[in-house]
């Protein structure tokens, strides 16, 4: 968790990943994210009924994405520029235990195409190629 | 016009959706970019992807990439001295 808080800017309730479970920087990152009823997320989506949004799991896969960067995001930031071909096919609930799968696709300049699933004990729940702008360092 | 040229200019608007454009609007010295065509970094990387698809040439690294972009005619002439290469 602690490298996860220094790889990326992201903090609760906005930081999705609990574990990097399998990182090659540039090849491939699998994380985990474990959907708990605590999540303020859930209490409006939807009352009684906690479900994950899908837009939810899309960026668990962008924040996974960001680790296939070697270096600690720091002040540039990884942006969504894209959603392409973005499937869910069944839905996340409290209890479920996540596991991202990203790798990049393709790339020019400061953009990265990557291929994400998000999928529970083998089964895939979504499925999304994602464009990120990798962002210029602050000054 | 040149046979590659009006592919060129056919790649562009199939795979970056510029509906109801037919090549002989696509100016040849005019940008590709910001003004002109007004295309953007999204369709940037997209026709990188369409032109190593559609003749086998690679565009290796942004700065060869932009002067590639500058418009059809810096973009045919591109391809044309890599395909010849």
């Amino acid at each position: 968790m602690q490298a996860i808080r220094a790889h990326l800017p992201h903090r609760p309730p906005l930081l999705l990943l609990d574990r990097i479970l399998e990182r090659e920087p540039g090849v491939r990152v699998v994380a985990e994210k474990l959907v708990t009823y605590g999540d303020p997320i859930l209490q409006g989506h939807f009352p009684g009924r906690p479900l994950v949004p899908g837009v939810m799991l899309v960026e668990m896969l962008a924040q996974a994405a960001a680790f296939l960067e070697a270096e600690p995001l720091g002040d540039r930031p990884i942006f969504l520029a894209q959603i392409l071909d973005a499937r869910f096919k069944a839905s996340a609930f409290p209890g479920d235990r996540l596991e991202l799968s990203v790798k990049p696709d393709a790339g020019f300049g400061r953009l990265l195409r990557v291929e994400g699933s998000v999928s529970c004990e083998g089964r895939v729940l979504c499925t999304a190629k994602l464009l990120l702008a990798k962002g210029e360092a602050r000054s | 016009m040149s046979d590659l040229k009006q592919q060129v200019k056919e790649l562009i608007i199939q795979r970056l959706k510029l509906e109801g454009m037919t090549p002989d609007e696509i100016d040849d010295a005019a940008p590709l970019f910001g003004e002109g065509l007004g295309l953007d970094s999204i369709d940037a990387l997209e026709l990188v992807l369409a032109i190593e698809q559609a003749f086998g040439v690679k565009i290796e690294d942004e700065a060869s990439g932009l002067k590639a972009f500058r418009n059809v005619e810096s973009l045919t002439a591109f391809i044309a001295e890599k395909k010849s290469a």
